[in-house]
């Protein structure tokens, strides 16, 4: 009998908690809407997509390519990304290149953001700095899955 | 047989084999780069340098014989300071470039780095400029940056084929593998060196940025296109099912066996992987059948069977033609041997083979075909197809392989199979050929299913399969067998053929050249 009466009074200090928050924010958010007290944080809502948030630099945002000078592709077709990835999201074809100084490059790069985790490990793997995710850009949602499949040029532009 | 110690393990060995064969009879693994057990040391690379006591300073374990009571240490502490110094030597004048080479993830010189190196180089010249990409072959292509100078291939060319294409030119920093003033190599056996590399410095076109080796399933096989019978290894890649990239044969390389190929396979074999993949059959066609409609191999053999079982019991079996040939496993030819020559007593059996090639004096014979010695052991008459004996009173005929149509003319063919009522097709390939059968049933090739065959040699090789037949594709000794219990007349001997083991096992009792030997 004891115990339980025990639960009902952290049940009950919980909901004042919630409600102490809950009229403090209302009440500073009432002020900042009315031009009082500007600087003060209020209610913690961002006003997405007016406001956004600032993303920070160690961010995964959408994947890039890198490009040599010459703007061709800074990738050689290693494959590390295809073998790291965990959601085989990636897929590279080979190609000859005809310096032999480069040799290898991809004709093809495909990767499905349908499937891609963002874990970030293909940019770990990869031995020529080729491929970044740091665009920023987290806004790339689309109708249809196939639109998710990202090629080379897409990846480059 | 002598005593050394290793590592200070006792061990016995043969008097005047070398410490480092000795070393790996006992299970330890000395790293070695020059060395390869088909040719006489060379000691050039110095990555097999154990401690012996008694010697003041390390000595070469590819070269060294070993002497009774022989104590020699593979890890000691100054060992293993060699090993990364020779390492560190190597890498010196290595570009490094891994990710661009077709070799890395089987490259020995990667696998040592991981195991015995992990050093920060010291170096800090600048690396010799070389010829990063020569052709010095039909399909070999050097990087002369990436050669070790182990020598492996010119040795290779001096003691295998005899032709001496490559050399080392040069002197100190500066030498390097070339070929002699554009005289390339030209042998049937050049895809060797791009296998027997250590490293990345030859490589093969065949095979050149299709894929990387990690990616690749490795399984045992044996080579069908000649009467040799080499080992082999077929290199697989499972494929990308997310980007409905299906699974691809992508190299074949040889597999040791000193009885029959040594560690080498030709070109012919290397390169002509195209027919396990390449206008596969995959499902039971039917062009014409009387009755009623028949797609599982169920009940074709049910068809089959009864059809056979009729002319037989009307004794008509005279008019039962066959056409085999020499793809077909020691077993499959026995159950065709047991069913068609003893049970039914068929007097026309055939055999369409591929023609003959040229032999070029080393491993590669002029037959075209795996089996011939098994099928002239199993007691069939090798005769080539007669169209107009073939033609002459048959009513029914059972054709094996694809390889007619590589013998006669699609139009002759035609004229002659016209004249047979019934006439049923196993045939690994879908081409014109099938047209002109009534019922076409895929089969599996040698890679896809276990036997046995016999090499022009004698020598009974079982394979195990190594790839996965396509689509319907049954292998011919599971239609044999089916057919022998569908016949009825010697069922029961049938009954027991549930493996290709067991068919062998009954051979070995019936044919002496089969039994086991001891």
């Amino acid at each position: 009998m004891i115990k339980a009466l025990g639960y009902f009074i952290e049940i009950i200090r919980g909901i004042l908690i919630t409600a102490r928050h809950f009229v403090v924010n209302l009440f500073f958010h009432i002020l900042k809407v009315l031009g009082i007290k500007t600087k003060r944080k209020g209610a913690v809502t961002i006003q997405y997509p007016e406001q956004k948030k600032e993303i920070v630099s160690r961010h995964r945002s959408l994947h890039r390519l890198m490009t040599r000078p010459d703007g061709k592709p800074r990738c050689v077709a290693c494959m590390l990304c295809v073998t790291v990835c965990p959601s085989e999201c990636i897929y590279v074809e080979a190609a000859e290149d005809p310096d032999p100084e480069i040799q290898k490059y991809p004709a093809k790069f495909i990767i499905d953001l349908g499937r891609c985790c963002f874990c970030g490990f293909c940019v770990e793997a990869c031995p020529e700095d080729a491929i970044r995710m740091d665009t920023g850009n987290v806004h790339f949602a689309q109708y249809s899955q196939q639109d998710l499949i990202y090629d080379l040029d897409k990846l480059i532009g | 047989m002598i005593k050394i110690f290793i590592d200070k393990d006792p061990v016995e060995v043969e008097e005047g084999t070398t410490v480092l064969k000795a070393a790996e009879r006992a299970g330890i693994h000395i790293p070695h780069l020059c060395y390869h057990p088909a040719f006489p040391p060379e000691g050039s690379c110095r990555m097999c340098l154990v401690e012996i006591e008694g010697f003041p300073k390390l000595e070469l374990a590819c070269s060294t014989v070993v002497k009774k009571d022989m104590k020699i240490s593979t890890k000691s502490e100054r060992v293993v300071e060699a090993r990364k110094a020779v390492l560190e030597f190597l890498l010196a004048e290595h570009p490094l470039d891994c990710p661009i080479c077709d070799k890395a993830g089987d490259c020995k010189l990667q696998d040592y780095y991981d195991e015995y190196g992990l050093f920060e180089s010291q170096f800090k010249e600048v690396k010799e400029k070389r010829e990063k990409k020569l052709k010095i072959g039909k399909t070999l292509i050097l990087d002369q940056e990436r050669c070790i100078l182990c020598t492996r291939c010119v040795r290779f060319l001096r003691e295998v084929t005899e032709t001496q294409e490559l050399g080392v030119f040069h002197r100190g920093v500066h030498s390097s593998v070339n070929i002699y003033d554009g005289a390339t190599v030209v042998n049937n056996y050049a895809g060797n060196l791009a296998e027997i590399c250590p490293v990345g410095a030859i490589t093969d076109e065949d095979f050149r940025f299709k894929t990387r080796s990690w990616f690749l399933e490795k399984r045992e096989s044996i080579c069908p296109l000649c009467s040799r019978g080499c080992n082999i290894l077929i290199e697989y890649h499972p494929g990308f099912a997310r980007f409905e990239v299906p699974k691809k044969v992508y190299r074949i390389k040889a597999r040791e066996n000193p009885e029959v190929n040594g560690f080498w396979i030709c070109d012919r074999g290397r390169y002509g992987y195209s027919y396990l993949e390449e206008g596969r059959a995959d499902q039971i066609i039917l062009n014409k059948i009387d009755g009623e409609n028949v797609l599982t191999w169920e009940n074709i053999s049910e068809y089959l069977g009864e059809k056979i079982k009729r002319l037989y019991s009307a004794k008509k079996a005279t008019g039962i033609a066959l056409i085999l040939h020499t793809w077909l496993s020691n077993e499959e030819l026995f159950l065709v041997h047991k069913i068609f020559k003893e049970d039914l007593k068929v007097e026309k059996i055939f055999f369409a083979d591929p023609p003959q090639i040229e032999a070029d004096g080393y491993l590669l014979t002029s037959d075209p075909s795996p089996n011939i010695r098994g099928a002239l052991e199993i007691g069939f008459d090798i005769k080539t197809v007669d169209l107009d004996a073939l033609a002459d009173g048959t009513d029914f005929l059972l054709a094996f392989g694809p390889f007619l149509s590589g013998l006669f003319s699609l139009g002759d063919l035609k004229e002659a199979l016209d004249k047979i009522k019934g006439k049923v097709l196993f045939s690994y390939y879908s081409n014109e050929l099938n047209s002109l059968f009534d019922i076409v049933i895929p089969v599996a090739l040698i890679a896809e299913k276990a036997g046995s065959l016999t090499n022009v040699d004698g020598i009974v090789q079982s394979f195990q399969p190594a790839l996965e037949p396509p689509g319907e594709s049954l292998p011919e000794w599971k239609v044999l067998a089916d057919l022998g219990k569908k016949l009825g007349i010697d069922s029961k001997f049938f009954e027991k053929f549930t493996s290709p083991d067991a068919i062998l096992g009954e051979m070995g009792k019936k044919i002496t050249f089969f039994q086991e030997k001891e």
